[in-house]
């Protein structure tokens, strides 16, 4: 069982793991150099906490306790304790690999450290480190209190005990596990990457329009959203900004490109339902 | 976006309505279609005749009285199923069968994921008869059909098609007539993707299932779907979108082609 864990990071990702690790049970030492931000992270999480409680998801008691467990940090060296020190910092390999080399030399030499990330290669983090084989992504599908699945990926060197403790510790906050290697995409957006293209070139050519395909999947294929409302929740410009990782990390492979439609949905801000409109259109909320 | 509708043209004979739900329909194709089209064409009341000429795949077992398996076309038969995706020689030879067998104004509704409806019709003298649909193993106990009219196709075979498919118990969605249709294509794609991943060991067949499934809202993992199709179906789809749309990007991937032709896939271990 996982008791101490560091969170590098006070956005938006490294607040909803605070969140769902507090919950678990689990003392966080929650980490930015920015105090501000680090206010602002943790009145984000109590709000969260006191609506879970309002919807009576769980207790006001468990919602205090939970918000206990959180202690907020300016100094990396608070987080010497931790047992997992996960660095949730934006998705730019130059800041990670330099924060992670600052989180390895502020913790104990058994302190496994984790890098969230959706697109970065985990093996190219880790060469910041004197100890890539305590290195290991962790990549988490969709909003994190929602996320059913952990994605574990393991670097060049990461070793079986890292691989291991994450696997306890996703347990711990009630996320299912998948372990893969360090690939571009890792699994699930490289294998979804179909679902979402072959559409887009099936309505290209004419084959079926938009709603037909959505219709069609949903009432063939028994999935709860069509390709094109699904990439409508998602957000095109989120769909597109995978897509063209995908592209670019596998040097050009033409299953990966992006299709014209997608990038001119983008360009012209029809970014899905967050925009109004996408692939459909959506009614303006009142109020 | 919508499709275009098929216009009707005039004087052109009509082609027999199978509104009798104790009409004789004629099924005939791989071994894994026929299967499930003979048993719902059964439970819907019609009188069917099954063959699966050629086929490698075990005769489909039915319920005695249901449905009978018989090489020749009953001269009765009032519509055709051909339901071949994979030997597309035999396929050939099955439409040309059935174009002899019954008279110029039956509908033949045949599958057409792995060769378009129309280069089917071309094989036959009477090419106003045939209209292509999405017929894949599992997909018959779905509550919809895609249904591709070919360039031939007129509105009133189209017509008497719609009506069959509603009569046991789907909805439609007519779709333009190229290889691989809609849901076809896309799940094919998947499964390859989910195949060029496995060859790179990214994940272990089971992990990626449980993944996709969990993570992605799937209904089925990629692989568990491919088994429940077939190896060869998919296969067969893959190698014919490659062959149609001539891009890079639909290349099969070497361990899904060599699992097909050695016959072998993975064990769940």
């Amino acid at each position: 069982m996982v008791k101490h864990l560091g969170i590098v990071g006070a956005g938006t990702m490294g607040a909803g793991i605070a969140h769902v690790a507090a919950l678990a049970g689990i003392d966080v030492a929650f980490y930015d150099i920015n105090g501000t931000l680090l206010r602002q992270a943790l009145e984000r999480i109590k709000t969260n906490l006191t609506r879970e409680a309002a919807l009576g998801t769980i207790s006001k008691e468990t919602a205090a306790a939970a918000l206990e467990r959180i202690h907020p940090h300016t100094r990396l060296v608070e987080l010497n304790s931790s047992e997992i020190a996960l660095e949730a910092a934006i998705e730019d390999l130059r800041i990670k690999k330099d924060l992670l080399r600052h989180v390895e030399a502020d913790t104990k030499p058994t302190t496994i450290l984790a890098t969230m990330t959706s697109t970065l290669s985990i093996t190219a983090v880790a060469s910041a480190t004197h100890h890539p084989e305590k290195v290991v992504g962790l990549h988490l599908i969709g909003p994190i209190q929602d996320a059913k699945l952990v994605e574990i990926v393991r670097g060049e060197h990461t070793n079986a005990n890292t691989v291991d403790r994450c696997v306890e510790f996703s347990k711990q906050i009630g996320k299912a596990t998948t372990i893969v290697s360090d690939s571009p995409g890792f699994l699930v957006n490289r294998v979804l990457q179909p679902y979402f293209d072959e559409p887009l070139r099936i309505a290209a050519e004419k084959v079926a329009d938009a709603e037909q395909i959505d219709r069609i999947v949903r009432m063939i294929g028994g999935f709860a959203a069509g390709p094109f409302e699904a990439m409508d929740a998602a957000g095109l410009d989120t769909t597109l900004t995978v897509r063209e990782a995908l592209f670019n990390s596998f040097s050009g492979e033409p299953r990966f490109r992006p299709h014209p439609a997608l990038k001119q949905k983008v360009a012209a801000g029809a970014t899905g339902q967050k925009a109004g409109r996408g692939f459909y259109t959506y009614p303006e909320k009142k109020g | 976006m919508k499709t275009k509708k098929v216009k009707s043209r005039k004087k052109q004979p009509r082609p027999a309505r199978p509104q009798d739900t104790r009409a004789v329909i004629y099924i005939i194709g791989e071994a894994a279609n026929v299967a499930e089209y003979a048993r719902i064409c059964s439970v819907h009341g019609y009188n069917v005749f099954y063959h699966c000429p050629g086929s490698s795949e075990p005769a489909p077992s039915l319920e005695s009285g249901t449905a009978k398996d018989e090489p020749r076309v009953p001269a009765n038969a009032s519509f055709a199923l051909e339901l071949t995706n994979v030997d597309l020689d035999q396929k050939r030879r099955n439409l040309e069968m059935l174009d002899r067998a019954l008279p110029s104004t039956t509908a033949i509704v045949s599958s057409s994921v792995t060769v378009t409806a129309t280069e089917q019709a071309s094989w036959m003298r009477h090419k106003l008869r045939l209209v292509g649909c999405s017929a894949l193993p599992t997909f018959a106990d779905k509550p919809l059909i895609e249904i591709a009219p070919t360039v031939f196709s007129p509105a009133a075979t189209v017509q008497v098609v719609q009506t069959f498919f509603r009569s046991i118990g789907k909805e439609i969605e007519l779709v333009q007539d190229r290889i691989g249709m809609v849901f076809p294509r896309i799940l094919c794609q998947m499964i390859n993707e989910a195949a060029f991943a496995l060859q790179e060991e990214i994940a272990q067949p089971q992990d990626l299932d449980q993944a996709m499934v969990v993570a992605a809202g799937f209904p089925l993992g990629p692989i568990a779907w491919a088994e429940k199709i077939g190896l060869r179906q998919v296969y067969a789809v893959l190698k014919s979108l490659h062959r149609d749309l001539g891009e890079d990007r639909t290349r099969v991937a070497p361990l899904l082609t060599q699992m097909v032709l050695s016959g072998t896939w993975w064990k769940r271990t």
